[in-house]
């Protein structure tokens, strides 16, 4: 089955369009809104997005590969994502990392079976004076211990 | 039209000549990668890097336009240095394939590293970031990821000139990499380009690849023969064999580039099925008979009172259209007409490839032919012509197979001069192996009337003979004068049609050259 925008993302995707010169120029803010709406950056949803701006799907395709915040396969609910720059690893971080995977049982770059969270590693997320922290979806989860860290999983897990 | 300094040799430039074009002018190479002058300038390669007096950095010539009196290095120790530190960024993670890659010895990278690098790498083998190698990304192109450079030649082609966009460049950083997009294919119809443009051995030529190296070739300017555009291309060879056709620079004709189509169009005049040699017909079988009897036969087949037709097809060079003419029409007074015949749904666009997939369609109408092979063909079965002569004719093109039988009753003889065997050989009482075009000295007129020059490649293959050759040597058996040359042959062109009027062989060498006046319906 083709994908198609929601009627919402629609007028979101057209709202995009004026704010800028080329359709081409839309093309973050379009897979961004399409990851929103699909989950994930699909072959068919770069395809997709290709059609709207009118650009090749190879263009759409090689940009979305840059940026590692464009998932291009289906993701978790949650999106765990551990800082392990140098501030965070001087305090810690390797254990936040550690009881993760053993909490969800995956490793990095994984999803978890039951697709309710997934868990990567990134680079400093400018919370440096607050370290061990992690991002899980758009919140930080600061001054993290292994306690604390295994009450917000299982929080969510729950929810 | 700016003047400017190059490494201290004044030259004056038209206006928007970049760099690269203006140290060419001098005949200096700048070296490049990404530059390539049929397409967008990208500046990505940063190989071009010179030194600009009262500019604190070094500059890419690419993309710096000549300005009046500007003052360019491209040999100081700076540039020199430079250009090494590129070179060693640019091999970071190439595998240093060389002895198995096809580009070996038409490699910018081997070729700039002896000149201007000649470093041991910093980089063990073992720590180089390792991609895709001989992936096969559509009938003419076999991608190797490793050996790329990311110079977007090939992606710019794409874009810019085929508008198919099939390529791009995926990932970040060491891991970027030329690939497809899923699912697509790189088959547009001229895919086969990107192999040229490319600068190392990343796009290879499939159908190239592995049969020879580079630098067993030679390469002998021509024509391609694949339809009425008339791109101009080298032809590489080796002991009278073609290995590959390239497309060469012709702005008024193909600009850098030709189809798929015609550069695979090599295959038609080499391997099985040549004619080797003169043949004459000894009740089912063939018999083998020399050239002098060959000729002898041909003359008294034509001599006396016959009434006498004549079939040439457009595959032909002018010099043998011409002969054939001359003999057939004026020295026997027989009828001839020209056959030009494509497939049906025979490929075209608006790019480069004709529909017309002869080369020389416009070489029979101005030299004076009709296109009416039929009308012969419709003569001879009703009984009106004595001697067939086919040159180059393929009768299946022309008629039905039950026709081709019923010509064989009516003719008393029928003569086929041709490359190949083929139908036409059905009726044949002689048959006179020719030349190809890559074995001949003569040229073509292509669609836009322009008359271009074939490059003579190879000998002919076994015993056949430049089909001028023949003609003037039956010509001159019958009485009339006879030429020594196919430029003498276009020198009588030149005589007796206007429009050719003060055109050479030798020169019209290179580009070729529009053909004078107009015909009616080329304003
Ligand atoms: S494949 Fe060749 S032409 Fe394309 S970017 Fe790489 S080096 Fe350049
Ligand atoms: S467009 Fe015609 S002349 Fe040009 S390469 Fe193709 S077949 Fe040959
Ligand atoms: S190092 Fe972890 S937030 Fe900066
Ligand atoms: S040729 Fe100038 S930057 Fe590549």
């Amino acid at each position: 089955m083709a994908v198609e925008f929601s009627k919402e993302s629609k007028a979101h995707f057209e709202e995009i369009l004026t704010r800028y010169p080329k359709k081409r120029a839309a093309i973050m803010p379009t897979l961004w809104l399409a990851q929103k709406d699909f989950g994930y950056l699909s072959h068919e949803v770069l395809a997709y997005v290709a059609e709207l701006i009118e650009e090749s799907p190879a263009f759409v395709a090689s940009v979305a590969s840059f940026y590692t915040m464009y998932y291009k396969k289906p993701m978790g609910r949650h999106h765990v994502q551990v800082c392990t720059n140098l501030s965070c690893a001087l305090v810690g971080s390797d254990n936040i990392v550690n009881c993760i995977k053993e909490k969800l049982g995956i490793g990095l770059g994984e999803t978890t079976p039951d697709g309710k969270f997934s868990l990567d590693e990134v680079e400093c997320l400018a919370s440096c004076g607050t370290g061990p922290m992690m991002q899980i979806d758009d919140d930080y989860w600061e001054g993290l211990t292994t306690e604390k860290t295994l009450e917000i999983l299982e929080k969510l897990a729950a929810g | 039209m700016p003047k400017l300094e190059i490494d201290g040799q004044e030259v004056e430039v038209a206006n928007g000549t970049n760099l690269v074009q203006a140290a060419e002018q001098l005949g200096t190479e700048v070296p490049h990668y990404c530059y390539h002058p049929g397409l967008p300038v990208a500046g990505n390669c940063r190989m071009c890097l010179v030194e600009i007096e009262k500019m604190p950095k070094l500059q890419i010539a690419c993309n710096t336009r000549a300005n009046e009196g500007m003052v360019v290095h491209t040999k100081s120790d700076r540039v020199l240095r430079a250009r090494e530190s590129v070179l060693e960024f640019l091999l970071v993670n190439h595998p240093i394939d060389c002895p198995i890659c096809d580009q070996a010895g038409e490699c910018k990278l081997q070729d700039y590293y002896m000149d201007h690098d000649r470093q041991e790498s910093r980089i063990p083998l073992e720590s180089k970031v390792s991609k895709g190698k001989a992936i096969d990304i559509g009938p003419m192109i076999m991608l190797d990821q490793e050996r790329c450079i990311l110079c977007t030649r090939c992606t710019r082609f794409l874009d810019e000139v085929t508008g198919t966009s099939e390529l791009g460049i995926f990932e970040r950083g060491n891991h970027c990499q030329i690939d497809l997009f899923p699912g697509v294919m790189l088959d547009n119809p001229y895919s086969g380009n990107v192999a040229d443009i490319c600068p190392v051995g990343a796009l290879t030529n499939k159908d190239f690849r592995f049969r020879t190296r580079v630098w067993y070739l030679e390469s002998t300017p021509s024509v391609c023969p694949g339809c009425a555009t008339g791109c101009n291309i080298d032809i590489h060879h080796r002991s009278g064999e073609v290995f590959r056709y390239r497309p060469r620079h012709n702005p008024d004709v193909n600009s850098y580039w030709m189809c798929d189509e015609g550069r695979l169009s090599y295959k038609r005049y080499q391997g099985e099925g040549r004619l080797l040699q003169p043949v004459q017909r000894a009740g089912e079988d063939w018999q083998p008979i020399a050239w002098d009897a060959a000729v002898g036969r041909f003359v008294d087949v034509l001599k006396g009172d016959k009434r006498i037709a004549g079939v040439i097809s457009a595959q032909s060079s002018n010099e043998e259209i011409f002969l054939f003419d001359q003999l057939v029409r004026e020295q026997l007074s027989g009828q001839v007409a020209g056959h030009s015949w494509s497939p049906e749904g025979a490929s075209s666009d608006e790019l480069l490839i004709d529909g017309d997939k002869n080369p020389n369609t416009a070489g029979l109408t101005e030299l004076g032919l009709t296109l009416d092979a039929r009308k012969i063909i419709d003569s001879a079965l009703a009984g009106e012509i004595d001697t067939l002569v086919l040159y180059g004719t393929d009768l299946t093109q022309v008629c039905t197979v039950e026709e081709i039988a019923e010509l064989g009753d009516k003719l008393d003889a029928a003569i086929v001069l041709d490359l190949r065997y083929g139908p036409s050989l059905e009726i044949a009482d002689l048959v006179l192996p020719i030349a190809s075009y890559a074995e001949i000295e003569g040229s073509f007129i292509n669609r836009q009337r322009r008359c271009q020059v074939l490059g003579r490649s190879m000998e002919p293959t076994g015993h056949s003979w430049p089909g001028w050759q023949l003609l003037t040597k039956v010509a001159g058996s019958l009485g009339a004068p006879s030429h020594d040359s196919a430029s003498a042959v276009f020198e009588r062109i030149a005589d007796k049609h206007a429009a050719f009027r003060g055109l050479t062989l030798a020169g019209l060498a290179g580009l070729g050259a529009p053909l004078g006046g107009a015909t009616s319906g080329d304003g």
